[in-house]
């Protein structure tokens, strides 16, 4: 074929499903065959990307062993061809694939582990923003009050987990026997990158993840507080309300606030 | 006008970024993936920023696909520029070769046949992408594996005729050279003999391996002697270029990098004379031709 593009098409083929009729548009040699030839693509195609993935995904890797973990990697390759230039971003629908596909489905805490994996990546290389100052909230004028909202650290990511999975991600990293997986009640954990470029996370309790999701979602100061009142009095609001945006600012979880 | 030289540079990797910002060691440039740093923050940035401050640095990419039959790829251009932007590289590189068709990306550096049309469309490319970038780049030729039938010059007539139309430069790699002549069967210094000197702006040296039955460019090694012996020949041939190895795989600690360097510098000293071996560095490409 002279046409550039059906030989790329043809190339790609082999490279997905090694079926395509490239074989007659390459030399063969005493030295090797181009079926041959083309099998050094084809097997560099797929080490490269399992190799990404490995990276991306290396306490999922070791949680569920060399070999599930390949099983894993080819049904995730085939399913999922990089439509990305960037190799970093390969493999980031791989929790869908664990959640969707029945033999991992059934195993609920890998989609959770996929999902702290993933979360802790995209928080890593998140865009950085200003840290926000208790000295710049505490210079807001009384009118700010009236219509604040927040907006926080591009690396924050917020994940819903119902099983031990953090505690299995921990002693994965940690290099130790993880803990049986068991199924608790939903907890949300949050992942963020402080100015020392390091990620940090913590589980959150009921109270702030309430407010912290209205936060994230663009939702003013008042708002907040008037979720609150499912907690708390109507006077220890305002303070709880306050608290909680101090600590936020502590953590380095603020960028700045909008009024 | 003389070509621009660097000297001695090596590869930027994760592994060394610590030793780098700690030690400043005497290396004259760094070499980065563009691709690594096309993200929106975080450690990778940082670290970029400071070494740059300190180091000259070329970015060579991985994902341009300038060979493909695809339109090119306007997002990763927009943000290899801001990419440019942010570094200020001597110059900036990509493979001859085809990444992605129909929009999957194979993340491997694909050949191409070597004829007439594949010329033109290659040509048209590189021309575009110099306009939208506002400045030339290099082209570097492949290790391959494959010969299409449909190829009818060898490959360093193609590589010249391109960067001739084109107007753009040439990134040689020396290891390359030599593991593809070994897959093809062709003489490494016919390549090197065949190579318009005006047009080579830079040199790969790297470690490949043997996989039985052919050589595969893998980066995780050193150099191999007959590589150097092929640096020696390609330096006496074209006079001083700036020269860096590249190191992707099982990759040593900082200092024996380095060390390996200075096989290089030692080599370019027998060959050359301190005076063509005087940095002389360029800031903006556009300038030299
Ligand atoms: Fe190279």
């Amino acid at each position: 074929m002279s046409d550039l593009r059906e030989l790329q098409q043809c190339f790609m083929g082999y490279l997905l499903d090694d079926s395509s009729s490239m074989i007659d548009e390459v030399e063969s040699t005493p030295m090797l065959s181009a079926k041959g030839r083309l099998d050094i693509y084809a097997s560099a195609y797929v080490l490269r990307l399992k190799e990404a993935m490995t990276t991306d995904y290396d306490k999922l890797a070791l949680y569920l062993g060399d070999e599930r973990f390949d099983k894993l990697m080819e049904r995730y390759i085939d399913k999922f061809p990089s439509h990305t230039t960037n190799l970093r971003y390969f493999s980031v629908n791989l929790p869908e694939l664990i959640r969707d596909e029945p033999d991992y489905a059934h195993i609920a805490e890998l989609y959770e582990l996929a999902c702290i994996e993933r979360a802790f990546a995209d928080s890593f290389d998140a865009k950085d923003l200003q840290v926000a100052t208790i000295d710049t909230l505490a210079a807001l004028p009384e009118v700010a009050w009236e219509n604040l909202t927040f907006d926080f650290q591009k690396s924050v990511q917020i994940v819903w987990l119902e099983h031990n999975s953090f505690p299995i991600w921990k002693a994965l990293a940690d290099d130790e026997t993880p803990p049986k997986a068991e199924k608790l009640y939903p907890m949300a954990w949050i992942l963020w990158r402080r100015s020392d470029l390091v990620t940090h996370y913590k589980m959150l309790a009921t109270e702030e993840v309430a407010v912290l999701s209205l936060a994230l979602q663009g939702k003013n100061f008042a708002v907040m507080c008037e979720k609150l009142l499912d907690f708390y009095s109507e006077e220890e609001t305002p303070m709880k309300a306050i608290g909680f945006l101090q600590s936020w600012i502590a953590e380095e979880m603020l960028a700045g606030f909008k009024f | 006008m003389a070509r621009p030289f660097l000297g001695f540079g090596l590869g930027l990797r994760t592994d060394h970024y610590q030793y780098v910002i700690d030690n400043k060691p005497e290396v004259d440039w760094f070499e980065i993936i563009s691709e690594n740093y096309m993200v929106d923050g975080g450690k990778p940035l940082a670290h970029l920023d400071k070494i740059r401050q300190d180091y000259p640095m070329v970015m060579h990419g991985v994902s341009m696909s300038i060979g493909s039959t695809d339109p090119l790829n306007t997002d990763y251009l927009g943000k290899l520029k801001t990419l440019i932007d942010r570094v200020e590289p001597q110059w900036i590189s990509d493979h001859l070769c085809w990444t992605a068709v129909e929009h999957i990306n194979s993340h491997d550096l694909l050949p191409l046949p070597y004829n007439e049309s594949t010329i033109e469309h290659i040509v048209s490319r590189i021309q575009t992408v110099q306009d939208t970038l506002g400045r030339q780049m290099l082209i570097e030729n492949l290790s391959s594996y494959v010969t299409y039938n449909h190829s009818e010059m060898p490959e360093w007539e193609f590589v010249n005729e391109i960067a001739k139309r084109a107007d753009c430069y040439i990134l040689l790699d020396i290891n390359n050279i030599f593991v593809s002549a070994n897959n093809h069967h062709f003489e490494p210094k016919d390549y090197v003999n065949g190579i318009d000197s005006d047009r080579v702006m830079q040199f790969h040296l790297a470690g490949h391996s043997y996989n039985g039955q052919m050589i595969i460019d893998t980066h995780d090694h050193d150099v191999c002697d007959p590589v150097w012996a092929l640096y020696e020949y390609a330096l006496g041939h074209f006079g001083a270029v700036s020269t860096m190895i590249e190191r992707d795989d099982n990759i040593p600690p900082f200092i024996e990098l380095r060390q390996e360097l200075a096989i290089a510098e030692e080599i370019a000293a027998n060959v050359l004379t301190p005076q063509q071996l005087q940095i002389r560095s360029k800031l903006d490409l556009q300038g030299v031709a």
